[in-house]
C-alpha cells in the first residue's frame, strides 16, 4: 500500500531514507515518516520544492511569512547545517532530534549555547545577551528604557559570568543552566514523543509496516 | 566639606575596600568614638534610575531590625544631596571560610561554638521573619575576639549586585538545600537550616559534604542527602548533622530541635539579643525623601518578593523559540494568552487576580506569588485549574505567567479572555496601540 504511493510520488531533492535517519537519531522509522509528513507540509506552504525556506519557517512559527525574528533566524541558521539557506529533510530531522525528550541533556545545552552565541565567537557576550533581551522585549511590544535592559542583562551576567570577563563561555553556560534548568525547557518538545499519533496520516504513506499501527482517522 | 577632609557626618572616610555596580564600600572611622566602620556609598541617581528605592529601603530596614551580637550591625543611614551612606560595623577578622582554607578543619569544640553562634543569629532572624537564603562560610565573618558575625542578612539582593565581599566561589550550589535546587517554592527557615548543616560539616571536616566536579551528580547527591561523615566526627555530632541534612524539608530538624540536641547543648551560652528599640526614622527620612522626587510607587512592605526571572529565562519566552508551533495541526490561531506584564507591586497583582477570580466564582489559593485558580462544578463539566505566577523581570517590572494546569482547554480559553478584560487596570500596556486588543495577544508565547 504505502510503499507504492511513496515510490510513485518520488522524492524531492534533499530527501533521505527514514531508516537511515532513524538509525542516527532517537526517532523510530515510523516517527521519521511522521516527521516527513510534517516536513512536506512545512516545505510546501509557499514553494513546493521539498525544502523549507526562511519564509516558510516564519509562516509556520508566526502564521506570518514576513515576520522577522532574531530567534527564529538563529534556529533556522542552526537547522540549516549545510548553510545553503534552506532546510532539507535530513537537516530537519537531525536538528529536531535534539529536541526529543530522550535526547541527551548535554546536546540540548550545547545547542542553546550555539543559538545564543549570535556571532559565533564561542562565547555569549554581554552585548549579545542585551541584543537578545532587546529583541524579546521588542517582539512583545514592551518598551523598556535602555537602563532597565542594562540592569536585566547585568544581573544575569553577574550570575552567569563567574569568571567576570564580560562573556559566558561554554563552561559557565553549563553551570548556569544547571542552576536555572527552566532555560532549557524550550529544548524539549513533547510533541516529538507522540509523533505518530499527532500525524496519523503517515500510516497511509508508511514505507515500513508495523504490527501495531494506530487506528486513528 | 571640600575635597581635603573627606568626611561624612562624623565619619572620616578612608580607602575603598570594595566596589560593586551599585555601591562602593569604604573604610571609615567614627571621629567621635574612634570606632572603625564600613561605609557603603550608594549614589541616589543610580537607585532612582534602577527603581530600587523600595527594595533598598526594605533591605536596609531589615538589617536594622535584625540586631544581634552575631550579625554584622548596621549603625545608621545618612544622606547627602546625591548619595546615601550606610554605616556598618567593620569586622576585622576575615572570613571563616579563609580560616578553614588556610588552617584546615577546626577542633570539634571550636566548631560547636561557631555553630551555636550561627544558630543563635539565624534563630533570631527567623523569629523576625527574615531569612538569609545565602548562608555559606564566606558570609560568616570573624571579629577580633574570634566571635562569629553573619553578614548580609537582608542584603541579599544588594549583594547580588556585587556589593560587599568579593566571593571567589561565587555560584557553587554546594550549600543550597535540595528544595531550593528543585526550583520549587520553599520555606526559607528550613533552607537556612540546611545551609547551617553544610557549614557545620564543612568546618568540622575541612571539606564539603556535597562536592562533585560534575554538577548533575552534585545535584543528585544533594537531593538524596547522600554524604558520609569522616571518622573523626563524634557520634553526637554525626546524629545532629544527619538530622539537619535531611533532604525532606518537612522532616528536617528545626531550630528548636537543634537547640535541644545534646551535641549543641554542650557549653551553650545563649546570647540575649539586646532588645533595644530599633529606630527606623533615619531610614525613613532618607528614603521617603527620595521617593518624593519619584511618582509614588507603593512599597511592598512584605519580606521576600516574587522570584526573579533572569535574562535567559525571558528570552525563552520568544515565540521564535517555541518550535511546538511547528506541530500545530489545528489552524486556530487563538493562541493561549499566557503572559502579561504589570508595573504594579506584586502584592497588588496577586490581590487583583484573587478578587477577579473570586468574582468569577473560582476557588482561589495563593502561596507566595503563585496563585491557583480552580473552577469546580458538581457534574465535573467545564472544570479546569489555572496556575498564575508572578516573576520580577526588572525592578518594578513584573510578569505574570498564566497556564492551564488541568481541565478543559476551551473553557480555559473562554475564562482567560474574560479574566484579562477584568484585569485591565493592572496589565501594563505598551506605549502604543493601547486600543488594539491584539497587542495583548502578542504578549504571549
Amino acid at each position: 500500500m504505502g510503499c507504492f504511493c511513496l515510490k510513485k510520488l518520488g522524492h524531492k531533492p534533499g530527501y533521505e531514507a527514514p531508516i537511515n535517519l532513524a538509525s542516527e537519531t532517537p526517532f523510530t522509522v515510523n516517527e521519521v515518516e511522521a516527521l516527513y509528513d510534517l516536513f512536506k507540509k512545512l516545505s510546501s506552504s509557499i514553494i513546493d520544492d521539498g525544502l523549507i525556506h526562511k519564509e516558510e519557517f516564519q509562516l509556520a512559527l508566526f502564521k506570518n511569512s514576513n515576520k522577522q525574528n532574531l530567534f527564529a533566524d538563529r534556529i533556522f541558521d542552526l537547522f540549516d547545517i549545510k548553510h545553503n539557506g534552506v532546510i532539507e529533510f535530513g537537516e530537519f530531522v537531525r536538528s529536531l532530534s535534539v529536541f526529543h525528550p530522550n535526547a541527551p541533556e548535554a546536546d540540548k545545552i550545547a545547542f542553546l549555547f550555539r543559538l545564543y552565541d549570535l556571532r559565533q565567537t564561542g562565547c555569549i557576550e554581554a552585548e549579545e545577551l542585551k541584543e537578545m533581551v532587546t529583541a524579546l522585549l521588542c517582539e512583545n511590544n514592551m518598551s523598556l528604557s535602555e537602563d532597565v535592559v542594562d540592569l536585566i542583562v547585568e544581573k544575569t551576567m553577574m550570575e552567569a559570568d563567574t569568571k567576570r570577563d564580560g562573556k559566558i563561555d561554554d563552561e559557565e553556560w553549563k553551570e548556569f543552566v544547571k542552576k536555572n534548568p527552566s532555560i532549557i525547557k524550550i529544548m524539549t518538545l513533547s510533541d516529538l514523543k507522540e509523533l505518530t499519533l499527532a500525524f496519523p496520516s503517515f500510516v497511509m504513506n508508511s514505507g515500513v509496516s508495523d504490527l501495531q499501527q494506530p487506528v486513528k482517522n | 566639606m571640600r575635597k581635603k577632609t573627606r568626611t561624612v557626618g562624623k565619619y572620616e572616610v578612608g580607602r575603598t575596600i570594595g566596589q560593586g555596580t551599585f555601591a562602593k564600600v569604604k573604610f571609615a572611622r567614627n571621629s567621635v568614638s574612634g570606632e572603625s566602620v564600613a561605609l557603603k556609598v550608594l549614589p541616589k541617581a543610580t537607585i532612582l534610575k534602577h527603581r530600587m528605592v523600595d527594595q533598598i529601603k526594605r533591605e536596609i530596614s531589615i538589617m536594622k531590625i535584625v540586631r544581634h551580637p552575631n550579625i554584622v550591625r548596621l549603625h545608621e543611614v545618612l544622606e547627602s544631596r546625591t548619595k546615601i551612606y550606610i554605616i556598618l560595623e567593620f569586622i576585622s577578622g576575615g572570613e571563616l571560610f579563609d580560616k578553614i582554607v588556610h588552617c584546615g578543619r577546626l577542633p570539634e569544640n571550636e566548631c560547636r561554638r561557631y555553630f551555636q553562634q550561627l544558630i543563635d543569629a539565624v534563630a533570631h532572624c527567623h523569629s523576625k521573619g527574615v531569612y538569609h537564603r545565602d548562608l555559606k562560610p564566606e558570609n560568616l565573618l570573624l571579629d577580633s575576639y574570634g566571635d562569629l558575625k553573619v553578614s548580609d542578612f537582608g542584603l541579599s539582593a544588594l549583594l547580588q549586585q556585587g556589593v560587599g565581599l568579593l566571593h571567589t566561589t561565587c555560584g557553587t550550589p554546594n550549600y543550597v538545600a535540595p528544595e531550593v535546587l528543585s526550583n520549587q517554592g520553599y520555606d526559607g527557615a528550613a533552607a537556612d537550616i540546611w545551609s547551617c548543616g553544610v557549614i557545620l560539616f564543612f568546618i568540622m571536616a575541612g571539606y564539603l559534604p556535597f562536592y562533585e566536579i560534575d554538577i548533575p551528580t552534585l545535584y543528585k547527591k544533594i537531593s538524596a542527602g547522600q554524604f558520609s561523615s569522616p571518622f573523626w566526627f563524634s557520634p553526637e555530632a554525626n546524629s545532629l548533622i544527619k538530622k539537619i541534612l535531611d533532604p525532606n524539608p518537612k522532616t528536617r530538624i528545626q531550630i528548636e530541635g537543634i537547640k535541644k540536641h545534646p551535641w549543641f547543648k554542650k557549653n551553650y551560652l545563649p546570647v540575649k539579643p539586646s532588645e533595644e528599640e530599633v529606630n527606623l526614622d533615619d531610614v525613613r527620612a532618607v528614603f521617603d525623601d527620595i521617593e518624593d522626587q519619584y511618582v509614588s510607587e507603593q512599597s511592598v512592605a512584605k519580606e521576600g518578593g516574587p522570584l526573579m526571572m533572569n535574562a535567559f529565562e525571558m528570552i525563552t519566552l520568544s515565540q521564535g523559540l517555541n518550535l511546538s508551533s511547528l506541530f500545530d495541526r489545528q489552524q486556530d490561531y487563538v493562541k493561549r494568552q499566557t503572559r502579561f506584564v504589570s508595573r504594579k507591586p506584586p502584592r497588588d497583582i496577586i490581590s487583583s487576580v484573587e478578587a477577579v477570580a473570586e468574582s468569577m466564582g473560582l476557588k482561589v489559593h495563593t502561596r507566595n506569588y503563585k496563585t491557583r485558580l480552580e473552577r469546580i462544578s458538581a457534574n465535573k463539566v467545564g472544570e479546569f485549574a489555572v496556575v498564575l505566577e508572578v516573576f520580577e523581570v526588572a525592578p518594578s517590572l513584573f510578569m505574570a505567567d498564566v497556564r492551564k494546569a488541568s481541565g478543559d482547554t476551551l473553557e480555559y480559553h473562554k475564562f482567560y479572555k474574560n479574566f484579562c478584560t477584568k484585569l485591565e487596570n493592572i496589565i501594563w500596556k505598551p506605549t502604543e496601540d493601547v486600543a488594539n486588543p491584539s497587542v495583548l495577544r502578542s504578549l504571549t508565547c
